[in-house]
């Protein structure tokens, strides 16, 4: 199974009811590439991303992740939707960071971290363990595998929430706003955890408002508005010198 | 140095009046009703306590167990297809489940055990049989649908309708976000359910199922209409003999109390261990022991 870590949509749509959402957006993330989706709130950023790992389906367009068409293949006719077995299969190569970290309140730290690979992998237990303990040690809580997630700060759980992702050996990782629900203190310490996987050449597509992150760690940014791409392109390019009227009016109000 | 001494003054809240009145009207209405209850000879308490482990009274005791243990137990089952099938995307069978919830809650239980004692005026003959084949059993209904048999069927079908809103409750009370990291990991549908959705939904369904099983112990007395030998109808029994109608009654009530009074000590555990689960995780854990990982 070839899951070389690309992301590539093409004219992708999405509407919830009469509201447009998605506006036919085109998307390249190569293999290895840290990719930011930035623009107002309501702009569609969220759901782009979340159509990654088919927590959204798409309406119409292409969305080609890992190399393969994602959730659905093509036919003569049309997309048709593969199994959930098949969806589960294509997501699980798909790591995802949540605003609200969402870890599993009834597991430990620990087992969070384990619940993919045993839950879905099957992988044995011990060997999950003493993964999920390496995991931890490198989002800088080693030793906190016992506690809940209610008993660590955002900061924690967040970085949690990121080892759990990466134990299923995801060859692309997603974050939504993964800094947004933090008090400003704890945001250093997940974005630290985030420039070291980028340092270790994860894809990865995020939707963030820490413009300097971006500038720092981004090789392209992408600025959406009302579920169009507005601009695309180098991201310290981008966010120095913005061509559009309306990327530069957001960037003046965030920066 | 005044200033010193100050700091080191105790401060006191003065009792108030009301304070002491509260304390004299209490005390005023338990001393009345001590009273009443020693010198009015019609209580009876001789007969309460010649009465109170006669083999009558012991066996209704049971049966009142006995009912409410089965009809609860039974009463999950129905409610957890219930729940399931309320919870369904497909619109008639959430409309059937709701159908059913509305009717069965919209009742009184007694009409309801009534209406199941009597049903086979309505329908006298069922014949339950395969579909398409001639194997087929005709059954008497008259016949099958003893007191008891009424009183168990009344008091499940009830009982299932709260059960299943319970259940509901609990499943609608997981954030969306759960589902969707479970999602995002791979998992499929049960996976998900058995590992992360279901020990979520405990916090707020252990504690309700508590309730409702003191609630279901109590409403057991209404079956005596249909002539089951529970506890109450045990106690009518023997003053419908005896004439001794207040003292046998007192017997019925205080076992009654005993039992909820034993049923409310975990019931008081078990809300407070389930209390603002969010923030006391180690509960959910160790409730639904988290047996996998």
């Amino acid at each position: 199974m070839k899951a070389d870590g690309t992301i590539v949509a093409r004219k992708l749509c999405k509407s919830f009811g009469s509201h447009q959402v998605l506006r036919g957006i085109d998307l390249t993330v190569a293999a290895g590439e840290i990719s930011c989706i930035i623009g107002p709130s309501g702009s569609g950023k969220s759901t782009l991303l979340r159509c990654v790992n088919g927590l959204e389906t798409v309406d119409r367009g292409v969305l080609r992740v890992n190399g393969e068409d994602f959730g659905y293949v093509e036919k003569d006719d049309a997309y048709h939707a593969v199994s959930p077995q098949r969806l589960a299969e294509q997501r699980s190569r798909v790591g995802m960071v949540f605003q609200q970290f969402n870890l599993f309140p009834n597991m430990t730290a620990e087992s969070n971290v384990m619940s993919g690979p045993v839950l879905v992998k099957k992988v044995d237990r011990k060997v999950a363990r003493e993964r999920a303990q390496e995991l931890l040690a490198q989002v800088g809580l080693a030793g906190c595998g016992h506690k809940y997630p209610a008993q660590l700060s955002g900061g924690q759980q967040q970085r949690v929430a990121i080892a759990r992702a990466l134990a299923m050996d995801p060859s692309i990782m997603l974050f939504d706003e993964p800094t947004s629900a933090l008090d400003p203190e704890l945001v250093g310490e997940v974005l630290a955890v985030m420039r070291d996987l980028a340092h270790h050449g994860m894809t990865m597509l995020l939707v963030t408002h820490e413009m300097a992150f971006a500038r720092d760690v981004a090789d392209e940014v992408l600025f959406m508005d009302e579920g169009v791409a507005v601009e695309r392109g180098d991201a310290r390019e981008v966010l120095a010198n913005p061509r559009e009227k309306r990327t530069q009016e957001f960037l003046e109000r965030v920066l | 140095m005044q200033e010193l001494q100050a700091e080191h003054k105790k401060r006191i809240t003065p009792k108030r009046p009301r304070d002491y009145l509260c304390w004299a009207a209490a005390i005023a209405v338990v001393a009345a009703l001590v009273y009443t209850t020693v010198t009015n000879e019609n209580y009876g308490w001789p007969v309460v306590f010649s009465y109170f482990t006669t083999d009558a009274i012991i066996e209704g005791l049971l049966l009142t167990l006995v009912l409410t243990v089965v009809s609860m137990a039974l009463g999950i089952v129905l409610g957890l297809l219930l729940a399931v099938m309320r919870m369904s995307h497909q619109a008639p069978i959430s409309g059937l489940a709701t159908l059913y919830i509305t009717f069965f809650r919209g009742t009184p239980v007694l009409v309801q055990l009534i209406f199941w004692f009597n049903i086979a005026a309505l329908y006298p003959n069922v014949s339950i049989g395969v579909p398409f084949t001639d194997i087929s059993t005709p059954v008497d209904v008259n016949a099958l649908m003893t007191p008891l048999t009424a009183a168990i069927v009344g008091l499940t079908l009830n009982e299932a309708a709260y059960m299943a809103e319970i259940i509901r409750g609990g499943f609608a009370s997981v954030n969306r976000g759960q589902y969707e990291a479970a999602d995002s990991l791979g998992m499929t549908g049960f996976t998900r359910l058995r590992h992360v959705i279901i020990p979520q939904t405990m916090p707020a369904i252990i504690p309700a199922t508590g309730n409702q099983v003191i609630g279901m112990l109590k409403g057991t007395s209404l079956v005596s209409v249909l002539g089951v030998a529970e506890l109450l109808n045990s106690a009518q029994s023997i003053y419908a003999r005896t004439y001794q109608t207040i003292p046998l009654l007192i017997v019925a009530s205080l076992w009654y109390l005993i039992m909820t009074l034993a049923l409310s000590v975990p019931q008081s555990m078990i809300e407070r261990r389930f209390s603002r689960s969010t923030r006391r995780p180690a509960a959910v854990a160790t409730a639904t022991k988290e047996s996998l990982l």
